[in-house]
């Protein structure tokens, strides 16, 4: 009560402000013209894509998003991340009859956003996680799935038709006897307050285990995955609890070498709440570890809002932070590359801020950044994986309560804005032929 | 072009899970109506860039009503304590989580354009404010009525006493100066009542007889008739045209002999010129119809399988003088329905469920402006409003899809 109380206050001292605000914001672009601006590469959310889904399927909760070779755009999302009474309804339905169904965990959509493959849930000979989180697509095709769930500490890998291949760290997970419990809240689990969201009746979680950073027999929340097909090596950002990258042989599975915040060996007992200005030690939660084509790896450090790079072998290079003040989630939830031979760019998905932040890679220095919140198209709730395609678009994904997927059409390099808001088509609303 | 896109979307649908080799049945049946005969009726596509982005990081929460004022304004009322503290909202905790986002005021204005002209609403010394905001209209005296359907679960507060409900309605000027609060506040259910309301969802007028309809509502079970100048009850009824029943009818059974009360909510009440009143029975699945003084004259029972939250939400009329369609909301099959006011006969629908453009989570509430245009609003989680343009008379299917303005 206090709080809507001041905003009306608050919203009546503003109301003579009120159009100039309206107005800066739809005339943003021009006033920002003015301003110094940097080269980057800009970008426009085409609001078309995908396509409708057939069979009233809807999204979950997106917890993982990525392109394969042929520019075919992988998705991960939770399937049991709805409210059956208002989303889901064709379970008490007559056969066929009235909407939603949750669609499968793992779609494929072609570059057009037409669904053309799906697989995904439990099957023989391997277990399926709790909360499937990240999905990485290797050299040879095949799709590999980490888990966000309390308990999740194994990878999968499928061929990109859903046949099961290997399931990696299968070790003994440690109990989570005696321990103290993981801060879990931003592992992915879909908040679902208010009314008519998943709220009550969300499905209920195995107990959550406790980080164990220096296993070489499981993982712990693998998040996000890249490849070194050379190398036959898997990065796993390793992950919602545990607070290391994990390098992997691509076909045994087998730990290679792994290592912590600055190429330290992790020390879980020394992770703590990442607090505004601090330089924590350890990681908090690793979102992801991409590799770029020079060698370098580039590690998500989310709680903590910053971004380390890394040689392939594990030694601290540099950081950088993004966002700083950022609490809860952190600011620093996945990145892509940009596609020129040089990856000059880096685009970092920022769920907290709602924003994608686009970094020129060798200096991490910010560029530019688009998006803001909401749930038009170009804006974001919880935006939590980001990838790019051959042409140099970018893809998102949304978890939480947003539950959807985005495209934005790269427009080239050029002048760009600071903060370039929500972008929307400069054709605006005129429809193509 | 819709012919064309509607041959694209199909045959698209047919490669797609041809390939996949499953779920075909159902894929077969989807097309076979898309592809089924077409029928005249007026159409739409959706305008995926409306309204545009908000100021100040803003976000809505649940879309709780739309309405349209007389120079085509766009109204809505939204829940701004409907959101994740940690996850949607962490600009305004303390500490600060993040610069985004920040709840939008409850009431905003938007122009034909999309831009926001005005924001108002929440609590304030001189009037009560609804725990739950519900329904928001507009009057020829270009008044903004709102509703509430909230209830004040122990152990309540001072402004929300534990046990009462939201029982009254307000009346604002159209910038948000308080008029008239109609309604004992924070009383509890009674059908029968001359003094209070019983959590109201949505208001309409007969601005020749100044008198305005209460859908009443999601305590009440009832329509309620006011005088709009001193608010004072002049007349309401049930279902049938009975006297008002609070009795428990336990829940709805699809296949159940129809219930002789409204259920909770009645979600709407709808006078027309040619003097009828269409009320949302909405979790029985049916419309009924009524002279202005009560008598029953016709219902439509709307796919009355549907569970739960019911498929009758919210209705709006076509523009024409003779408002010859009805547009209707089902926020839980999560499509609009196009029907013909005379015989009650869905002729389309279109809309499926999603969180894309043209696609709903628990479309809420619908209003047309002077242009035939359609404006719905998405509560739960779906949080955001939408405006459908209106393309004309033409030949559709008999269920639509997503009305997409184009295909690439």
């Amino acid at each position: 009560m206090h709080r809507r109380g001041f905003l009306f206050g608050g919203s009546l001292l503003m109301l003579p402000l009120f159009a100039g605000a309206a107005q800066r914001s739809t005339r943003a672009p021009a006033a920002r013209a003015s301003a110094a601006r940097a080269q980057a590469p800009r970008f426009e959310v085409d609001p078309m894509w995908p396509d409708p889904m057939p069979n009233h399927w809807i999204l979950g909760s997106v917890t993982g998003l990525t392109i394969d070779a042929r520019d075919h755009v992988f998705v991960v999302n939770l399937t049991d991340s709805f409210n059956r009474r208002t989303e889901t309804g064709m379970e008490l339905n007559p056969p066929g009859e009235g909407c939603c169904a949750p669609s499968p965990n793992v779609l494929e959509l072609d570059a057009s956003g037409k669904v053309v493959g799906h697989f995904g849930g439990p099957g023989a000979g391997y277990q399926w996680p709790e909360m499937n989180a990240g999905v990485g697509v290797d050299g040879a095709g095949n799709v590999w799935i980490g888990g966000q769930g309390g308990a999740d500490s194994r990878i999968l890998k499928f061929s990109r038709d859903g046949q099961f291949i290997a399931e990696f760290g299968t070790g003994g997970a440690v109990a989570a006897a005696g321990s103290e419990r993981p801060d879990t809240a931003y592992g992915g689990v879909s908040p679902g307050r208010g009314r008519g969201g998943r709220g009550r009746g969300g499905p209920v979680r195995a107990p959550a285990l406790p980080a164990n950073s220096n296993s070489v027999e499981t993982f712990g929340g693998p998040a996000r995955f890249s490849f070194d097909a050379k190398a036959n090596e898997a990065y796993v950002a390793d992950g919602y609890r545990n607070h290391r990258v994990a390098v992997i042989d691509m076909t045994t599975g087998a730990i290679k070498r792994y290592w912590g915040a600055y190429g330290n060996k992790p020390d879980d007992s020394q992770s703590s709440k990442y607090a505004p200005g601090a330089s924590p030690k350890e990681f908090g939660v690793v979102r992801c570890a991409t590799l770029s084509t020079d060698g370098y790896v580039y590690v998500c450090d989310a709680t903590n809002d910053r971004i380390q790079v890394f040689t392939k072998a594990g030694t601290f290079v540099k950081e950088a932070s993004v966002e700083p003040q950022t609490l809860g989630g952190g600011s620093a939830w996945d990145i892509a590359f940009s596609r020129d031979p040089r990856q000059t760019y880096l685009y970092v998905a920022d769920g907290m801020n709602m924003k994608v932040h686009i970094l020129d890679r060798q200096s991490l220095k910010e560029l530019s950044s688009f998006g803001d919140g909401g749930r038009q198209p170009g804006e974001f709730y919880a935006v939590d994986a980001i990838a790019t395609d051959s042409k140099g678009n970018i893809y998102t994904a949304e978890t939480y309560e947003s539950k959807r997927i985005q495209k934005f059409q790269f427009k080239g390099v050029g002048p760009a804005p600071v903060n370039a808001g929500v972008v929307w088509p400069a054709a605006g609303r005129s429809a193509k032929p | 072009m819709i012919r064309s896109r509607k041959l694209v979307f199909a045959s698209g649908l047919a490669l797609a899970l041809a390939a996949l080799g499953l779920g075909q049945h159902v894929l077969e049946a989807r097309v076979a109506r898309e592809s089924g005969h077409a029928v005249m009726a007026p159409r739409f596509e959706v305008d995926p860039l409306w309204p545009k982005p908000l100021p100040n990081h803003w976000v809505l929460g649940n879309v709780i009503g739309v309405g349209v004022d007389a120079q085509d304004h766009v109204f809505i009322v939204h829940r701004n304590d409907t959101f994740d503290a940690q996850t949607e909202i962490g600009a305004v905790q303390n500490p600060k989580l993040s610069d985004c986002c920040v709840p939008a005021p409850p009431v905003l204005e938007f122009d034909q354009a999309g831009n926001l002209i005005n924001a108002w609403g929440g609590p304030h010394a001189g009037y009560d404010w609804p725990s739950s905001n519900h329904g928001i209209s507009i009057d020829n005296k270009n008044n903004v009525w709102i509703g509430g359907n909230g209830t004040c679960p122990p152990p309540g507060t001072a402004d929300c006493p534990a046990g009462t409900i939201d029982s009254f309605i307000l009346k604002f000027t159209h910038d948000g100066k308080f008029l008239m609060e109609i309604g004992t506040p924070h009383a509890t259910v009674d059908s029968r009542s001359t003094t209070h309301f019983g959590r109201v969802a949505k208001i309409a007028f007969d601005v020749p007889a100044n008198e305005a309809y209460i859908a009443d509502g999601y305590g009440n079970k009832r329509v309620a008739v006011l005088d709009m100048d001193d608010g004072h009850i002049k007349r309401f009824w049930g279902a049938y045209g009975h006297v008002p029943s609070d009795s428990n009818p336990g829940p709805y059974i699809p296949g159940a002999p129809l219930d002789p009360q409204f259920r909770n909510p009645v979600h709407c009440a709808e006078p027309t010129p040619d003097g009828l009143v269409y009320v949302c029975d909405r979790v029985n699945d049916r419309l009924q119809v009524f002279t202005k003084d009560g008598k029953f004259v016709k219902e439509k029972i709307i796919k009355p399988w549907t569970p739960g939250d019911g498929s009758v939400w919210d209705i709006a009329f076509s523009r024409d003088p003779q408002q010859k369609y009805i547009f209707m909301a089902d926020g839980k099959n999560e499509m609009v329905y196009v029907v013909d006011r005379q015989s009650l006969d869905i002729l389309t629908s279109f809309g499926d469920g999603g969180r894309q453009p043209g696609e709903f989570f628990a479309v809420h509430s619908i209003a047309t402006d002077s242009k035939g245009n359609i404006f719905t609003a998405e509560t739960y989680e779906g949080k955001r409003i939408q405006k459908f343009v209106y393309k004309g008379m033409g030949m559709v299917a008999e269920n639509q899809g997503v009305v997409w303005p184009f295909r690439r």
